[in-house]
């Protein structure tokens, strides 16, 4: 898991946008349980200077004297997101992400292997339910054939296992012009023909 | 027929562009097998014994003459000359490569045809009623919903990665023929008092390892707003399916964890805030599609009665016709026509449900001659012409009988479901096909299985049970002990509205007893029934108790000889 921490390029595709690979920033803390306990932030060195704290460490943390003006803090200056881990209830947690909301400058979510797609259910309820509308990275288990449903379902950026060929990555995301089920990026095409030729 | 617009021929031209490339990266090496596997199920391709077997959609069981004739081409080109349909109306070719699944995927799409989600942890092929649209039985004909809910499955994103295989059935009959409870959703289609098409819900049947029949979960849902629920139920079990056992992946394990009012709650807390969404189906949509399931252009015809309709055959085969009349042909819903059912049966010479090049080719041209160029395949692997003409019915069934597809077994002991088992398929335990082919051989009599009238027999080769054996009236389960094919024999099951789990009798048998055990069973049958009782209702009348002695007979008479030879030879 740590492992992610060490990416150099992060491959971005913004809604309505075209896929590039652009520097990574952030740093994906995943602490130990001791250092989960030990409540205290990650040293921000190696180059990262933003931080994404595991969700459940942020709800355990964030109401904590100690903690949260730091936290707060840091988030005021774009320091720091969280990520979602795949058993995370994101559902059973709304007050907490309708606060975040306001602070956080990235979400992500873990896939802890490439077939495991809950980290799908929780971006289009990030999307749908929480009307999040920063970015939302997927990492973990990244891979090339993920990425088309990640970005229809509500990602926009993609932390790629260190062996996927990037070249391959890019050529992913225009491989339909078609769909038949509403997503993220669009209505099912048969709709978004027909207000097209009503709005023509 | 649903014709491909614009949007559909896109969608599977691309897909097989996807595919093509998918292989070339596996066959160049960047794409490692165990993260291939997910991308080639997802498109019907497993790895199988000796070969890949693809499994190709029919969407609901529906297919035209020309699509039949395309199977069979692949069949010929890329296979061995036959293709073996199977109880979810696809159909499988077992003897294919890798190099070659790109080209027969491109084949297919010519003909508005795809292997999309025939397999993998995602919405499966949505299967359903073989007669829709022309049984006399039919509420409401299912066709559009299962091709809205096809067009809303295919490619989901969401759902690409689910804990396991989700199987849909829609039906919309009195009767049901789809097996409709055993599916992971199970949706019922009526109409309320005033009209409008409604759902009834059912979630969390399935068979394999933990056979359970499916809870009604949700009633009289509008058919606009299915998109949106089914969004919200496949999100509950998306996220709270259990992945850290295979064998307790599937809905059905997540339904009963909870139990089904708990689950209806979940589904209900998430449709909440999605039930009005754009997701769901539009007028508009329903016209586009439906307009494909209107009625063929049926002749006004007088219907013919039966004695009318006997009338067609000369006096010597009145009789064999009669028979397949009783068995093959069914009721339809206009006058002069009938449905009728081919057998993919024949006794003992192929395993159940495969058809050769020349006789699909040969299906296809009696599809054009005597129903519209359409054809239906059945949960039962066969085929179905649904809009054949009465006063036809005689010279039809002399074609089919030149193609060996006219015997009169339907819903017959030798009508029997089966999967390809060990002989082709990695995962069984045990073969299947041999063991369809002894109870065949031994009840090859047509007097003595028409004087037994409907019974079910299904196989499976492993607890996966693609044989549906946990349905069958007969189940036979193949198991292995200390690498050994054993059998277990189930009984009491049941599709249909009384759709029941069979119970396992006891320990198994080896595949050489299990003529005998089915002779036995049967026998139960004949000695106890009453005037018109089926098997199944003698069995529900008597209990398993006085089967199961019988099944155990031989057995018993071989132990008992055996420990009286042990005493002789102590005694002497």
């Amino acid at each position: 898991m740590n492992t992610i921490a060490s990416h150099q390029e992060i491959l971005h595709f913004p809604k309505g946008g075209k896929p590039t690979l652009t520097p990574n920033e952030w740093l994906i803390w995943n602490p130990s349980q001791e250092e989960f306990q030990r409540a205290k932030l990650p040293d921000l060195d190696d180059g990262f200077h933003k931080v994404l704290l595991p969700f459940s460490w942020w709800c355990n943390q964030i109401n904590s004297p100690n903690q949260q003006s730091d936290l707060l803090a840091k988030a005021n200056k774009g320091q720091i997101g969280v990520w979602f881990a795949a058993d995370d209830d994101i559902l059973n947690h709304s007050e907490e992400i309708e606060a975040g909301k306001k602070v956080w400058s990235l979400v992500a979510a873990h896939f802890p292997i490439f077939r495991d797609g809950r980290s799908f259910s929780t971006a289009a309820l990030l999307r749908s339910c929480f009307a999040w509308d920063g970015e939302i990275r997927a990492i973990g288990d990244v891979l090339i054939d993920q990425l088309l449903q990640g970005a229809r379902v509500g990602f926009d950026s993609f932390a790629l296992r260190l062996d996927q060929k990037t070249d391959v990555a890019l050529k992913q995301f225009d491989l339909f012009s078609v769909t038949t089920q509403n997503s993220w990026r669009g209505k099912r095409t048969f709709i978004a023909e027909t207000l097209l030729e009503e709005t023509t | 027929m649903y014709k491909y617009d614009h949007i559909d021929q896109t969608l599977v031209d691309q897909r097989v562009t996807q595919f093509k490339d998918q292989v070339a990266r596996r066959l160049d090496g960047s794409l490692a097998e165990e993260e291939f596997r997910p991308l080639r199920l997802q498109n019907g391709l497993y790895h199988q014994r000796h070969a890949y077997m693809l499994r190709v959609a029919i969407p609901y069981g529906l297919f035209n003459s020309a699509q039949l004739r395309m199977m069979a081409l692949i069949a010929e080109k890329y296979d061995r000359g036959y293709g073996h349909f199977t109880t979810r109306q696809n159909i499988q070719y077992n003897w294919l490569t890798l190099e070659d699944t790109p080209n027969v995927l491109a084949d297919l799409a010519t003909v508005e045809m795809h292997a999309i989600q025939t397999s993998g942890n995602c919405i499966r092929n949505i299967t359903s009623d073989a007669f829709a649209g022309v049984a006399a039985d039919e509420y409401v004909d299912p066709r559009p919903i299962c091709e809205l809910l096809r067009q809303w499955s295919t490619l989901h994103p969401e759902f690409a990665h689910l804990p396991r295989k989700f199987k849909f059935a829609v039906n919309g009959a009195k009767e049901d023929r789809t097996v409709l409870l055993c599916h992971d959703v199970g949706i019922e289609l009526k109409k309320n008092t005033e009209g409008q098409l409604i759902a009834d819900i059912y979630a969390g049947g399935g068979m394999g390892r933990t056979p359970i029949l499916g809870s009604l979960i949700k009633q009289e849902l509008p058919w606009q707003v299915l998109p949106s629920y089914l969004t919200a139920l496949l999100r509950v079990y998306n996220r709270f399916g259990r992945r850290d056992n295979l064998y307790k992946a599937r809905i059905k394990i997540l339904v009963k964890a909870l139990g089904s009012e708990e689950f209806a709650r979940q589904v209900e807390g998430e449709w909440l805030h999605i039930q009005n969404s754009d997701d769901n189906f539009t007028q508009a949509e329903w016209d586009r599609v439906a307009q494909h399931f209107t009625k063929p252009a049926y002749k006004s015809l007088t219907a013919l009665s039966t004695e009318q309709v006997v009338a067609q055959a000369p006096e010597a085969e009145k009789i064999a016709f009669t028979r397949w009349l009783e068995r093959n042909v069914s009721a339809h819903q206009v006058p002069g026509y009938a449905i009728v059912t081919l057998s993919l049966k024949p006794h003992v010479v192929v395993a159940p449900g495969d058809a050769t090049t020349a006789q699909m080719n040969a299906i296809a041209d009696l599809a054009d001659q005597y129903s519209f160029g359409e054809l239906r395949a059945t949960h039962e692997q066969n085929l179905v012409l649904a809009d054949v003409e009465q006063a036809k019915l005689f010279e039809l069934w002399q074609a089919a009988k030149k193609q060996n597809v006219a015997l009169p077994n339907v819903g017959l002991l030798t009508d029997i479901i089966a999967c390809p088992g060990g002989d082709f398929c990695s995962l069984a335990n045990a073969k299947s096909i041999p063991i369809a082919k002894a109870i065949q051989e031994r009840f090859d009599d047509l007097d003595y299985l028409f004087d037994l009238g409907d019974i079910s027999l299904n196989i499976s080769g492993c607890i996966n049970s693609c044989g549906h054996h946990h349905v069958g009236n007969i189940g036979v389960l193949g198991v292995d002990k200390d690498g050994q094919e054993w059998y277990q024999i189930t009984l009491g099951g049941e599709q249909g509205n009384d759709a029941a789990i069979g119970k396992v009798i006891g320990p198994s048998f080896y595949a050489d007893e299990i003529p005998d055990v089915m002779s036995n069973i049967i026998n139960v049958y004949t000695q106890h029934r009453a005037d018109d009782e089926s098997f199944i209702q003698t069995y529900k009348r008597l209990g398993v108790a006085p089967f199961k002695e019988a099944a155990y007979k031989n057995q018993k008479n071989k132990s008992e000889n055996a420990k009286q030879q042990g005493n002789a030879e102590v005694n002497a």
